[in-house]
């Protein structure tokens, strides 16, 4: 505990993006609650609750847009369903890179050149229009399947710099004799690797989960997926196509604008704060 | 010396070819396996969105899918299309401007997407490189931190959510910008200046909305590649040698650093494309992009297909061309 503390005081970063992404976690959690009492039991998504872009007041802090519905209550729903999506499969793209890059890279040879050529495919091709095709096809995408349609096409990015690492801990002689002892090679993976590489395990996620919430935004934005899933992007494509821009409501496009920015700025920030930490080389040339 | 960098292109086309081959199929046995032809489909949304009660007879159906080549089996589909687009390059035909092809309609666009593309990511990488050198070589001045800082935080922003916000701002508040297209509907295409001033009128926000998230991107990660150079050894020796700072930031860190960054840019060109498709959509641009979202919205199955290995393929030259330019950054490579 004494360690966290210690490390939190050390990078300023981290200590900030951890306190804004577990706020906005806090919010998505707390959504049914909140909105159960602002609307009376009512659905953030109903239409026609109220009238039609009240200005910010107190019972609407944000307004209320288009169709009646308090952009307050929306925001939160949505927060929750993008984090959900991106926290899904975020962990789901993460679990793939884990596996796999622990294969290449403790493995080697033959094994390690096919993961890396299909790594690299996904990373090179531009893989929006795919996705876009495939979600356009697929009839009945839910909330589970998207999430897996999405971390298909996101785990290439951290499986690289995990296969990185694994690759240099393989040469360090504590694994060497972890391998004489006698130690499977599942064992020496998953006990002797894999605590070592826990940050950067976490950097590849915060990576898939930004990743995964921007190709989700982009889908939804112009109107594809599940429309049951009211998500941030989905929100946006409402506020779009409802002409509040042109009639100057601002603040409904904006609003969740920021909330998916703050989002991804905050993520960032832990994985910089976490290199500052954790990365030996940078902490002997900043000096500090 | 002239052997190993001919071995070493030849190596990288087929490498390319390779991967491009791969993607291809992967994605052709996708789409084909996911239950449902496309013509049926095309006739269901027809039905749904014009009301149509009576379902179209087998016969047009039938009709359709032999036009399209739907009624063969599988592989004998893929090699038909590998064959065709191979050696003809040929997509088949778009649904909507039937008889007129898909790659027309793809070669229209393209030229728009790739000169506004090409353009504002050279911008931002070179800005970006720049910049990120000056931040990391004077990385303890107290205006090096604010920048990193905030190269931080706007790097983070998706570009296409930017670009709402710009058009938010400069055509919605301040109307000071044209709400999309690429240039003024009043105006013949001729090379006469109000027409080039209207086409830099039009690509201006577009190009704003990628070139401000990727200079502080390419800026960012250019720090962090300078700052690991000024810990070699060589460094701490040309200093004391008394070079000028000049000559230490052109040729120990700059080249130093360039092929790494050269690399982060064709990796990251897939990244900057997807993006790319939301920002032509959003501005109305007459590229590839927003030519794919029209196929979306219309099912336009041919059109889609094409527009996807339209773009692949585009992104894999461009970093065959980018991979060709490292022999001339790094001696080694072409020392083999």
């Amino acid at each position: 505990m004494k360690r966290v503390l210690l490390i939190l005081k050390y990078s300023p970063k981290l200590t900030t993006g951890i306190i804004i992404i577990l706020s906005l976690v806090l919010l998505a959690i707390l959504e049914p609650t909140i909105n159960y009492y602002r609307l009376g039991g009512r659905s953030s998504t109903e239409i026609g609750l109220f009238d039609t872009f009240l200005p910010p007041s107190r019972e609407h802090p944000f307004g209320t847009e288009a169709y009646g519905r308090d952009v307050f209550s929306l925001l939160l729903t949505g927060l929750k369903y993008s984090l959900l999506i991106g926290f899904t499969a975020g962990a789901l793209a993460t679990a793939i890179a884990v596996v796999l890059a622990s294969i290449a890279g403790y493995k080697g040879g033959r094994i390690e050149a096919f993961i890396t050529t299909i790594a690299n495919a996904i990373l090179i091709i531009p893989s929006w229009p795919i996705l876009a095709i495939i979600v356009l096809f697929v009839r009945k995408v839910d909330l589970f399947l998207l999430s897996l349609i999405l971390a298909f096409f996101s785990w290439a990015g951290s499986s690289r710099q995990i296969k990185a690492q694994i690759a240099s801990l393989r040469e360090r002689p504590y694994i060497d004799l972890a391998r004489v002892t006698g130690f499977s090679d599942l064992e020496i993976m998953f006990k002797e690797i894999l605590p070592n590489f826990l940050p950067y395990i976490f950097v590849g996620f915060s990576y898939a989960v930004t990743g995964t919430i921007m190709a989700e935004t982009a889908l939804r934005l112009v109107g594809l997926g599940p429309a049951d899933i009211p998500s941030l992007g989905q929100f946006i494509n409402w506020a779009i196509y409802s002409g509040t821009l042109a009639q100057g409501h601002y603040i409904i496009v904006i609003s969740p604008i920021a909330f998916l920015i703050l989002t991804f700025v905050s993520l960032n920030l832990i994985n910089v704060g976490l290199d500052e930490v954790f990365n030996p080389r940078l902490k002997q040339v900043t000096g500090v | 010396m002239k052997k190993s960098i001919f071995s070493y292109l030849i190596n990288r086309i087929l490498l390319y070819a390779l991967i491009f081959l791969i993607s291809l199929s992967a994605f052709f046995f996708f789409i084909n396996l996911v239950p449902g032809d496309p013509v049926t489909r095309y006739i269901q949304m027809m039905e749904q969105r014009y009301g149509l009660s009576t379902p179209a007879s087998e016969i047009v159906i039938q009709k359709y899918k032999e036009v399209f080549g739907l009624n063969k089996g599988l592989f004998e589909r893929y090699t038909s299309y590998l064959s065709r687009l191979i050696l003809h390059l040929d997509f088949g035909p778009s649904f909507v401007a039937f008889p007129k092809p898909a790659i027309e309609l793809i070669l229209e666009s393209l030229p728009w997407s790739i000169g506004l593309l090409g353009t504002s990511v050279i911008i931002a990488w070179v800005l970006g490189v720049m910049l990120g050198t000056i931040i990391g070589w004077k990385r303890e001045s107290k205006i090096s931190s604010i920048v990193f800082t905030t190269g931080l935080v706007i790097s983070q922003i998706p570009t296409y959510l930017l670009a709402i916000v710009l058009v938010m701002i400069f055509t919605f508040w301040l109307n000071l910008f044209p709400m999309g297209g690429a240039y003024s509907a009043m105006l013949q295409r001729s090379f006469s200046l109000r027409f080039i001033l209207s086409l830099i009128k039009h690509a201006f926000l577009p190009s704003m909305s990628l070139v401000f998230v990727y200079v502080f991107g390419t800026m960012i990660s250019q720090r962090a590649l300078v700052i690991n150079v000024l810990g070699e050894d060589y460094i701490k020796l040309a200093e004391a040698k008394g070079l000028k700072s000049s000559r230490l930031v052109n040729r120990y860190i700059l080249r130093n650093t360039l092929l790494p960054q050269t690399t982060g840019l064709a990796l990251s060109l897939g990244f900057i494309v997807n993006g790319f498709f939301l920002i032509e959509w959003i501005f109305n641009y007459p590229g590839i992009g927003r030519l794919f979202m029209m196929a979306i919205r219309e099912m336009d199955y041919n059109v889609l297909m094409g527009i996807t290995i339209t773009t692949m393929f585009c992104v894999l030259t461009a970093n065959l061309i980018i991979e060709f330019l490292y022999p001339l950054i790094d001696p080694r490579i072409r020392r083999g």
